[in-house]
């Protein structure tokens, strides 16, 4: 990471986190929290489906399990943080439970498999908790919502910074290895079970502790309802949108999804559903590696235009540029 | 590089979360009867704060803003789409005379309706929430529908201090929270388990059933509603001789019940199946044989698709639904007739109660005489008035004291068939057998 990135990310957060000493309206903190809610469970799901390349349809199980402990002992007197802490340890034990059992399949099965057990939480919490849980009156009159942008943008914060370092570690190429083939990581001594559990663990974290976010910030609901389907289908979208296997992906996809859903409900009444879908058909079809894919072509039109310039001149320059270009390359994996 | 970059990141996680985290547990509700805590209400745009005089009376906004985030797709969507037109023809037909008259301006001030489709997702009504008071500054939030749906935005209205008139739910508990800025001018279940009872007594003794079955939902409603059926059987006489419950699916599998109820000599069937689950329901109990005397199926009949899915099957059903079309109160025939030319057909189940939704704040804002939010509160608190759904005033914990008719499928229509005042017409008691049905 070059020093300007790390400037601009720096300079990024602390923009982030001053937003509230400026912006007094809560529709547009709250708009931002969503941003944040859906740049963790985007970056969450990306560890295992852009990663680790197992598309999983049941994330939404561990979004729950997060926000169920979290509210459940938040509401016995415990303090905050350390039940979000508990939501997303209780996600992973829950992750890694399955994790040997659902990795026996591949591919669409273990999709389908995913989005079974997510299906049985969703229909079994349902039946255990059908009442609604919903924040006394008391603590709806002293409701900060500053607190809650806080507590989604350090939670964004350290999932997308876990996804960098872990992408960036041995254990992050072994992933990737898996990832493109199977097989061949095995045959040169990568554990790919290892390495699938590693990533559904740290994948199920991150959007545990998301649902432990979601189960502090949101005022009244039932607690089935973070572990309903769409919550997985949202992480996918996303993804594919912003750009699978990469950091920044999650992060554009959700500001895409969540900003341009907001635009168009205000903004195209009934139809938004229909306009988002069609754009979404575009960026499928024309985009197939996200709205990132952009800017890459962008530096691979330009690597060649600098390449076709090199090419008349000297040889002492043509060495440089080829050792520039090559060191841009590593820099844009990321 | 790697160890700078962790440091930063580490010091922007520790702030970020010691800032979010200085919060505490919460703490139980207090009694519902307690005042709620002052705040600072919002101001309408151009209003001022001196008191307003005879001679200097500010200048008034161009609209009183209302609106609402209503489920107009998603599971919601159905019924979203009922209320909807209830709140935009009454907006229409109050600004046709120029709007509510605020005495703090001096003048009548029309209506302008935001709505937003919450796509049946409580985080997204939420948000709409947010919006609608942050920035369009509503004097007064108009319910979705659901009771998901009412849980989430009604709590959103409390803690934004904004009224909030709310129908197309029945759940109690939402009323229990010790809310004081919601309102639902709509038939709660303790009326309905109620009024169940009344029109089984209203039956001559000779005729009348005794032996009940309770089919319910394992969700809250569903055991709410479950629970009060079976308290008022026990207390009017009557007894419950089978209460079966499956979670709330559209294709549960009800043959074992029905059997058990037809074994037990069960005249009475009480359930609040959603549609294709009510729908499987009937054809079962067509298939087996059992057609009780009286059944009260709120919920799936209350769409016109269940008539024609459902043929002579689904007569003699009736419902809770909150209002009818052939209600005799004034407005409504008007409401019919704008609604027959737009849609081609009579006002539907819940477009009632939503008009009247409008026509109680609107009355709220005129009786405050301003748009301050608390005094509008304090004004539909008051509330009483004769809308297009009837009579309506609001007990203490914000449910309304309403008229609950009873509808009654005869002949692939809905009608009204009780209280008998209003009916559109007779009540018919007991429902022939299934095998009768084609014949007549």
């Amino acid at each position: 990471m070059r020093r300007l990135q790390l400037i601009s990310i720096l300079l990024l957060v602390i923009v982030l986190a001053g937003l509230p000493q400026v912006i007094k309206k809560d529709s547009t903190i709250n708009l931002l929290i969503l941003i944040f809610l859906y740049i963790i469970l985007a970056t969450g799901w990306n560890i295992l489906g852009g990663y680790a390349g197992q598309t999983s349809l049941g994330h939404a199980a561990f979004f729950g399990l997060g926000a169920l402990a979290t509210r459940m002992l938040w509401f016995k007197g415990f303090p905050i943080l350390p039940c979000i802490l508990a939501g997303g340890l209780l996600a992973v034990v829950f992750a890694l439970l399955v994790g040997g059992p659902a990795f026996r399949l591949r591919g669409v099965y273990f999709a389908i498999g995913t989005l079974a057990l997510a299906q049985i939480l969703y229909v079994t919490v349902g039946n255990i908790y059908p009442q609604i849980s919903a924040l006394p009156v008391n603590e709806l009159v002293s409701y900060q919502i500053t607190d809650r942008y806080y507590l989604f943008l350090g939670i964004a914060v350290f999932a997308v910074a876990v996804a960098y370092f872990l992408v960036n570690s041995r254990l992050g190429l072994g992933m990737m290895a898996v990832r493109e083939e199977e097989d061949a990581a095995e045959s040169l001594g990568v554990s790919a079970l290892e390495h699938k559990l590693i990533a559904l663990g740290v994948s199920a974290f991150i959007t545990g502790l998301g649902g432990g976010a979601f189960a502090y910030y949101h005022v009244s609901f039932y607690p089935q309802f973070p572990f309903s389907p769409a919550w997985s289908l949202d992480m996918l979208t996303m993804v594919y949108i912003g750009g699978a296997g990469t950091i920044l992906g999650p992060i554009i996809g959700a500001v895409f999804f969540v900003v341009l859903k907001q635009f168009l409900v205000q903004n195209v009444g009934e139809y938004h559903l229909i306009v988002f879908g069609v754009l979404f058909i575009l960026v499928v079809l024309f985009l197939q590696g996200g709205i990132i894919s952009i800017w890459k072509r962008i530096q691979l039109a330009r690597q060649n235009r600098s390449k076709k310039v090199a090419l008349k001149l000297s040889p002492a320059e043509k060495v440089d540029s080829s050792v520039l270009a090559s060191g841009q390359g590593k820099e844009n994996h990321y | 590089m790697k160890t700078r970059l962790a440091s930063l990141i580490a010091i922007v996680l520790m702030m970020s979360l010691l800032l979010g985290s200085c919060a505490s547990a919460p703490t139980p509700a207090p009694a519902a009867t307690e005042p709620p805590a002052q705040a600072p209400t919002k101001a309408p745009v151009v209003a001022t704060e001196a008191p307003a005089t005879e001679a200097a009376k500010p200048p008034a906004p161009e609209y009183i803003e209302i609106g609402g985030s209503i489920p107009l797709t998603g599971p919601f969507g159905s019924l979203g789409n009922l209320v909807l037109p209830g709140y935009e023809f009454a907006v229409e037909n109050i600004n046709a005379n120029g709007g509510v008259y605020v005495e703090e301006y001096g003048t009548k001030i029309p209506l302008r309706l935001t709505y937003y489709d919450d796509e049946s997702d409580p985080t997204k009504a939420v948000s709409n929430m947010e919006t609608l008071n942050s920035e369009k500054n509503v004097t007064a939030y108009l319910g979705g529908a659901g009771s998901s749906m009412h849980a989430a935005t009604a709590a959103i209205a409390e803690k934004n201090k904004v009224p909030y008139c709310g129908i197309s739910f029945a759940l109690y508990k939402i009323h229990q929270q010790g809310y004081k800025y919601l309102f639902s001018p709509f038939p709660k279940s303790p009326q309905q388990a109620k009024d169940t009872f009344e029109v089984l007594n209203s039956i001559p003794e000779a005729d009348r059933p005794s032996k009940v079955a309770i089919f319910s939902y394992s969700d809250d409603w569903g055991k709410e509603l479950g629970d009060l059926w079976e308290q008022n059987a026990k207390d009017n006489g009557y007894e419950v001789v089978l209460r079966a419950e499956n979670p709330v699916a559209p294709n549960n599998d009800w043959s074992d019940a029905i059997l058990k109820a037809k074994a037990a000599g069960a005249e009475v069937l009480l359930t609040m199946p959603i549609f294709p689950d009510g729908s499987g329901m009937f054809k079962t109990m067509s298939e087996i044989g059992w057609a009780p005397k009286f059944a009260l199926v709120i919920r799936a009949p209350e769409g016109l698709n269940w008539g024609e899915s459902m043929g002579t099957v689904g007569d003699y059903v009736t419902i809770f639904p909150g209002w009818h079309h052939g209600a005799k109160f004034p407005g409504v025939e008007e409401l019919n007739k704008e609604y027959q030319a737009k849609f081609d057909r009579p006002a539907d189940l819940l477009t009632g109660p939503a008009y009247a939704c409008v026509q109680i704040v609107a009355n709220a804002i005129e009786k405050a005489g301003t748009l301050d939010r608390d005094a509008v509160r304090d004004a539909m608190a008051k509330t009483d008035m004769t809308t297009v759904i009837g009579p309506v005033t609001f007990n203490e914990d914000g449910t309304g004291n309403v008229l609950n008719p009873l509808i009654q499928w005869q002949n692939g229509k809905m009608e009204l068939v009780w209280p008998t005042d209003q009916a559109t017409a007779d009540f018919v008691y007991p429902a022939p057998p299934f095998e009768e049905r084609n014949s007549q």
